[in-house]
C-alpha cells in the first residue's frame, strides 16, 4: 500500500525545555481513517501542524507523498499546503465575509485555478456535504454543524493527499458531532481520501480504522 | 492570468469591504477631504491663471511677435536675408516683415523711437487702424505716428497731421564730435490707440531708414504676425530654434504661467497636509482590520495562501478605499470650488482693479479633467501606500499562533 505520510524520529522542543514531541515514528497509508488521541498538551496539535507544514520540527524527518519535506524552504511548504494537505479546524474557521460557495472555492484562489473549475468543483463538494441549497448563505446564517460541513468541503477542494482535522467536532453537540464524523467517514469510504483526525473523545476513536495515541509527546499506542 | 488573479482578489476584498461599509466610508472620507482640498485649491489657482491669461489676450496684441538677434554660444545670430526667409516660412506665420530700429529726435529734443518697415509690412503685420491719414508711400520720407507720440508732439511742438516735421539724426565726425543732420518727414498718418509699444513709435519706410543709417543690408529684427493666439507659442519655439530671440505680449503670459506654477504648487502643498491625516486614518483602519482578522488570515495561510497573496488581498481592500476616497474627493472638490465661486469671488474681485475686469465674469476656479484625474490618483496611491504596513504585518503572521490566539 502507498504511504502518504511517514515520520522518522520526529521531535519538537520549545525553548530547549518544553518537549512537545519526542521521537515520533509513524506511517499513514492511502485511504486510512485515523484518530489521533491524547489529552490536551500531549502534542497532538503540534504533530498536526508539523505534518501540515505550518510548524517545523526540531529534529527528525517528515515524508509526504514519498518526498522528504524541507522545512527551511518556505515556498515548498506553501506548495505543500496548497497541493497535498486539506485542513479542518475547530469551528468558526470559515471566512465570515464569504458565502459557503466562496469559502469552498477559497483555497483554489491561491492555486490559481480558473473561475469555471472552482465553481464546478465547489458546487459538487457542497452537494457531497449536503449543502447544495445553502451555497449562497453566509457563515453567520448557518449552524455550527453546517459551517463544519462547508469546512470539510473546503478541505477537499484541492484534492489533497490527506485531510488533517484538528478537533473538528470539539465545539459541536453530540448529535451534530456524530453527523460530522459520519460525513468524514463517508467521504473516506467513497473517495478513498485519507483522514487524520485529532480528537480527545475515545468513543469516536472506536469508529476509525486505527487510533494513534500520544502521551507527553510520544506515541504510546 | 495575472489580471484574472487581480479580479479574484478584488472580488474577495469587495466582500470584506462591503461587510464594513460604514468604517470604509468614514476612512475614505478622511482621504477624500484631503483630495478635495487639493482639487479645490489647485482649481482656484488654475482659474486665476486662466483669467489672467484671458485678460492679457484681450488687452494686448498677442499674435504680434518680434524676432531679434541673439547671442548663442558666444556667436551673434544676425538677422540675415536667409533668416528673414526662414522666418517667413515658419508654420502659422501669416505675415512677416524685417524692420530697422532707430532713435531720432525732434528739433526740440523730443525722443522718437523709430521703426523702419515696408509699407506692405505695416498693413500685413502691424495691422494699423488709422485715426487720421493713411499708410506710407514706399521710398518716400513720410512718417506714421503712434497715438501717444502723436499726441505728445501735437501738444508740445504743435506738430499736426500733414505737417513737414524736421527731425535730427545724430552722426559723428572724424574727431568723434556729434553732428546732427536735419531731415524732413511728412506726417501722413496717425494710428488709433493700441495699448502696446506701437503707441510710442514713429513708423517710416525701411529703405529710407537704411539709407539714412548708411547701411542698406542691416536689419534689427523681424515683425511676425501669427495666424491665431493658440499657435503663438509654437511659433515662438520655432523662432528660438532658428537661434533668434522672440519678444511680444506672449511674454506676459509666460510670466503669469511661471508665477502661477509656483503659486499652485505652494497652495497644493499646504492643502496636501490634510492628506497626511487621511493616510493615518487608513493605516489605523487597516491595522485594526488586520488585528480583528488575525485568525482568518492564519486560516487563509494554512490553506495555501502565500505571504504575497495576503499582501495582495489587503492591498485590494485599500484599493477600494482609494477608489471611494478619490471619487468622493473629486465630488467634494467640485463642491468646494462652488463655494469659492459663490462666496470668495466677490471678495477677490473687489481687491482687483479694472485690468482684471474679466474676473467679474464667469468662475474664478477652473476644474480640468487633469485635476480630477490627479485627485483620483493621489487617493489611490496614498491608500495603497498606507495599506503597505498593515499588509506586510498581516503577511508576517505565524499561521499557528494566529489560528490559536486570533480573535
Amino acid at each position: 500500500m502507498e504511504t502518504i505520510i511517514e515520520t522518522r524520529h520526529l521531535s519538537k522542543a520549545y525553548n530547549d525545555r518544553v518537549t512537545a514531541l519526542a521521537d515520533v515514528n509513524l506511517a499513514v497509508w492511502k485511504g486510512e481513517f485515523i484518530a489521533l488521541l491524547g489529552r490536551s498538551g500531549s502534542g497532538k496539535s503540534t504533530l498536526l501542524n508539523i505534518l501540515g507544514g505550518l510548524d517545523a520540527p526540531t529534529s527528525g524527518e517528515v515524508r509526504i507523498g514519498g518526498k522528504s519535506v524541507d522545512f527551511s524552504d518556505r515556498k515548498a511548504l506553501i506548495a505543500l499546503r496548497r497541493e497535498s494537505i486539506g485542513f479542518v479546524f475547530q469551528s468558526f474557521n470559515l471566512i465570515p465575509a464569504l458565502t459557503a460557495q466562496e469559502n469552498v472555492e477559497y483555497p483554489l484562489l491561491f492555486n490559481y485555478r480558473d473561475t469555471a473549475v472552482r465553481r464546478e468543483r465547489a458546487a459538487d463538494l457542497l452537494s457531497l456535504v449536503g449543502l447544495a441549497d445553502r451555497a449562497h448563505h453566509y457563515p453567520r446564517e448557518m449552524s455550527g454543524g453546517e459551517q463544519q460541513r462547508v469546512a470539510i468541503a473546503r478541505a477537499l477542494i484541492g484534492e489533497p493527499l490527506i485531510v488533517l482535522a484538528d478537533e473538528p467536532t470539539g465545539n459541536l453537540d453530540s448529535k451534530t458531532r456524530d453527523e460530522i464524523f459520519g460525513l468524514m467517514r463517508q467521504v473516506n469510504e467513497e473517495r478513498e481520501t485519507t483522514f487524520l483526525i485529532v480528537t480527545h473523545e475515545r468513543e469516536l476513536g472506536r469508529r476509525t480504522d486505527r487510533t494513534i495515541k500520544l502521551l507527553d509527546g510520544s506515541v504510546v499506542a | 492570468m495575472i489580471f484574472d488573479r487581480l479580479i479574484d482578489y478584488l472580488r474577495v476584498s469587495a466582500h470584506q469591504v462591503a461587510r464594513k461599509r460604514m468604517r470604509v466610508f468614514l476612512t475614505a472620507l478622511g482621504i477624500a477631504i484631503g483630495v478635495a482640498a487639493v482639487v479645490g485649491t489647485v482649481s482656484l489657482g488654475e482659474g486665476v491663471r486662466y483669467q489672467a491669461v484671458e485678460a492679457i489676450k484681450e488687452q494686448s496684441d498677442l499674435t504680434l511677435i518680434e524676432a531679434t538677434a541673439d547671442i548663442r554660444g558666444g556667436a551673434i545670430q544676425f538677422i540675415t536675408p536667409a533668416k528673414i526667409e526662414e522666418l517667413a516660412a515658419v508654420q502659422h506665420v501669416e505675415a512677416s516683415s524685417a524692420v530697422v530700429r532707430e532713435a531720432y529726435t525732434t528739433k526740440r529734443q523730443t525722443y522718437l523711437e523709430v521703426v523702419g518697415i515696408d509699407p506692405a509690412g505695416i498693413e500685413g503685420v502691424i495691422r494699423p487702424k488709422f485715426l487720421r491719414g493713411e499708410n506710407l508711400e514706399p521710398g518716400s520720407r513720410q512718417a506714421v505716428l503712434g497715438h501717444d507720440v502723436a499726441e505728445t508732439l501735437q501738444r508740445y511742438e504743435g506738430v499736426r497731421f500733414g505737417d513737414a516735421v524736421p527731425i535730427l539724426i545724430r552722426r559723428y565726425d572724424e574727431d568723434g564730435m556729434p553732428v546732427d543732420e536735419e531731415v524732413t518727414f511728412t506726417l501722413v498718418g496717425v494710428l488709433q490707440e493700441r495699448d502696446d509699444a506701437f503707441d510710442q513709435v514713429m513708423l517710416i519706410d525701411r529703405g529710407v531708414a537704411q539709407e539714412l543709417r548708411g547701411d542698406e543690408t542691416a536689419f534689427d529684427g523681424v515683425l511676425i504676425r501669427v495666424d491665431q493666439p493658440e499657435t503663438v507659442f509654437g511659433v515662438v519655439d520655432d523662432v528660438k530654434a532658428l537661434g533668434l530671440t522672440a519678444k511680444g505680449a506672449f511674454q506676459q503670459i509666460e510670466s503669469v504661467n511661471q508665477l502661477m506654477d509656483v503659486v499652485v504648487l505652494i497652495l497644493a502643498f499646504f492643502a496636501g497636509v490634510s492628506l497626511i491625516v487621511g493616510v493615518l486614518m487608513i493605516v489605523n483602519t487597516m491595522v485594526t482590520s488586520v488585528f480583528e482578522r488575525t485568525r482568518e488570515i492564519g486560516i487563509t495561510m494554512a490553506i495555501g495562501a502565500s505571504p504575497a497573496d495576503v499582501v495582495h488581498l489587503i492591498l485590494a481592500e485599500c484599493l477600494y478605499i482609494g477608489l471611494i476616497g478619490g471619487v468622493l474627493g473629486d465630488l467634494l472638490g467640485i463642491a468646494f470650488t462652488g463655494v469659492i465661486n459663490t462666496f470668495g469671488k466677490p471678495f477677490i474681485v473687489a481687491q482687483l482693479d479694472d485690468t482684471f475686469s474679466t474676473f467679474a465674469e464667469g468662475d474664478i476656479t477652473l476644474i480640468t479633467p487633469e485635476i480630477l484625474v490627479i485627485g483620483m490618483a493621489i487617493a489611490i496611491v496614498l491608500s495603497l501606500a498606507s495599506g503597505l504596513y498593515p499588509a506586510l504585518k498581516a503577511s508576517h503572521l505565524n499561521p499557528v499562533t494566529a489560528i490559536r490566539t486570533g480573535v
